[in-house]
């Protein structure tokens, strides 16, 4: 076979992105252990993370409430196979739907058991209660919550 | 007053990996470009403007397209618009020059996708650049990972087995083997599918599409001035796109394709269509992954909810059925990144022209339905209704 012939094209780019008025609120908060949504005025939807707007109203978001760290896991994935710069496979992400929020908070979840690949969706069924587990250090970013894990009660 | 648009040309180029493939992007362009050209028996000079696609960043370069055009070989006038959407690049291209023609400033305008993932070494890595920052990049999410999401909560709300999502691959395969420009044209088997490499549960590797490399291109023209063109225009009937939140997180509902719904209602409603099962001779659909052909049938209520796979494994989705759906292959099958997003389009405006790669031409097809999705979790569709226009000077 005729090998095709390329040649290497390497991107190393660094950058800041500005977190803005509401981003910032909400980082500070979770370096305080908080988990700060804001509500549409218009159709009281809670949103987590906050949004300056409603995306379907689009009103002015006004009111922040601060949400309690548990809810319900309605979705998630095992990552079998990761990619480079990424985290070391498996690992598990899932979409909580945090009590009282209208949204989903994307994050990594814990507490499965990778050797029974096929158990995974009886292990934490839609509607599983989990739990933010805060990071020890925290900066203000969203890995300031470790990970959500199981909250059998 | 304004305009009807119609697809007077299309050309597709055969796919292959990136490892195979021994043309550069804008050489695949080049042969797509004069494909349609043929194809509608024209020539470069006819043109007036040129839409073309890229994705900052998974082709290594920025504004990539600009540079491209000119490699084409169609003059120094010529007008570009160029479109950057991500995902739903190849499917907003059509949408775009459609509205050009539409409003009465252009006449006949090229749509062009090239092949947009080839060179990337590791696909992954370069999709999660494109995931939401600040929020959702961190936790390390491919497209596989984001697309095994909606496969998880719809498998869960209507209890399907890893096996149901097999049937939906084995299908695809079946008929990419018979579609002369498919990438992956072997058959293969359910136990194949489910025991195949796990990639995001619940999807293995053979649920997932591949990195293809190769071009589509269509020539979106002025309906009623086709005179000296060699084809049958297959009218822009109807057409729409509609958008999600841009965070994943902002999904209502992982189990249903509600965003697509909403868009299905509207443009239906432009094109009349009041009994979709009833109404379309053929179906392109953007389904690279193996949940998502069933939910997209669904949302566009062509399947009970639910009954998505149900459909599939009765064959009426198979050429011959009731719905042929995808019988390019689909995206499953090949996927070239704008390419392949376009590749729906032109794959159902040749169905209705008549002119669709004779193994998959659906015989006397009338009226399509084709559908463009994109965005880290799909946030963002497009859709639109082609239908045979026969001349009126044969």
């Amino acid at each position: 076979m005729t090998t095709t012939p390329t040649q290497a094209v390497h991107w190393d780019l660094h950058y800041d992105i500005h977190l803005g008025a509401t981003w910032s609120r909400f980082m500070d908060g979770l370096r305080d252990q908080k988990i700060l949504a804001n509500v549409c005025p218009a159709c009281d939807r809670v949103f987590v993370p906050p949004q300056a707007y409603c995306e379907s109203c689009f009103e002015r978001t006004d009111r922040w409430v601060e949400l309690p760290p548990e809810g319900s896991l309605e979705v998630f994935t095992v990552a079998w196979h990761g990619f480079r710069g990424g985290p070391t496979p498996p690992y598990a992400i899932g979409g909580v739907r945090l009590d009282g929020a209208s949204t989903l908070l994307m994050h990594w979840v814990i507490g499965l058991d990778f050797t029974e690949p096929a158990t995974l969706l009886a292990q934490l069924p839609a509607g599983s209660r989990v739990r933010a587990v805060w990071a020890p250090q925290r900066s203000g970013q969203i890995l300031d919550i470790a990970h959500f894990e199981p909250a059998r009660d | 007053m304004s305009y009807r648009a119609a697809v007077v040309g299309a050309g597709i180029t055969d796919a292959t990996s990136p490892r195979k493939q021994q043309l550069s992007a804008v050489e695949l362009c080049q042969q797509a470009t004069w494909a349609a050209l043929d194809h509608a028996g024209t020539t470069p000079d006819t043109l007036d403007g040129i839409v073309v696609g890229n994705i900052d960043g998974f082709e290594g370069t920025v504004l990539g397209a600009r540079n491209l055009t000119r490699a084409l070989g169609l003059g120094a006038d010529l007008p570009v618009t160029i479109i950057n959407t991500g995902g739903t690049t190849g499917g907003n291209l059509m949408q775009v020059a459609a509205r050009m023609v539409r409003s009465g400033s252009h006449a006949r305008v090229l749509c062009l996708g090239g092949p947009t993932f080839f060179g990337v070494r590791d696909l992954q890595s370069a999709i999660n650049t494109n995931s939401p920052m600040i929020i959702e990049q961190p936790l390390g999410m491919g497209a596989y990972h984001m697309g095994a999401f909606a496969a998880n909560a719809y498998r869960q709300r209507y209890g399907l087995t890893p096996e149901d999502l097999a049937a939906v691959v084995v299908a695809d395969h079946e008929k990419a083997s018979r579609n002369p420009h498919a990438h992956l044209r072997y058959t293969v088997t359910e136990d194949e599918v489910v025991n195949g490499r796990p990639l995001s549960s619940p999807l293995t590797q053979p649920m997932v599409c591949p990195v293809s490399a190769a071009a589509v291109a269509m020539i979106v023209a002025d309906a009623d001035d086709v005179d000296g063109l060699r084809s049958t225009p297959a009218l822009i009937r109807a057409m729409g796109m509609s958008s999600d939140p841009y965070l994943g997180g902002g999904k209502g509902d992982f189990a249903e394709m509600q965003n697509l719904a909403t868009l299905a209602r509207r443009v239906y409603a432009l094109a009349d269509v009041r009994d979709p099962a009833a109404e379309f001779d053929v179906v392109e659909i953007f389904a690279p992954y193996a949940h998502m052909q069933p939910m997209q049938l669904e949302a566009l209520q062509l399947a009970p909810p639910g009954g998505g796979v149900e459909l599939i494994r009765s064959g009426a989705t198979s050429a011959g059925g009731s719905l042929p759906t995808n019988l390019s292959g689909g995206p499953k099958c090949t996927n070239a990144g704008v390419a392949g997003e376009l590749a729906p389009y032109a794959y159902a405006a040749l169905q209705v022209m008549g002119a669709a790669p004779e193994p998959i031409q659906v015989p006397g097809a009338r009226r399509a339905l084709a559908h463009g999705t994109g965005g880290t979790f799909f946030q963002f569709e497009n859709l639109a209704i082609f239908e045979a226009l026969p001349r009126s000077d044969r």
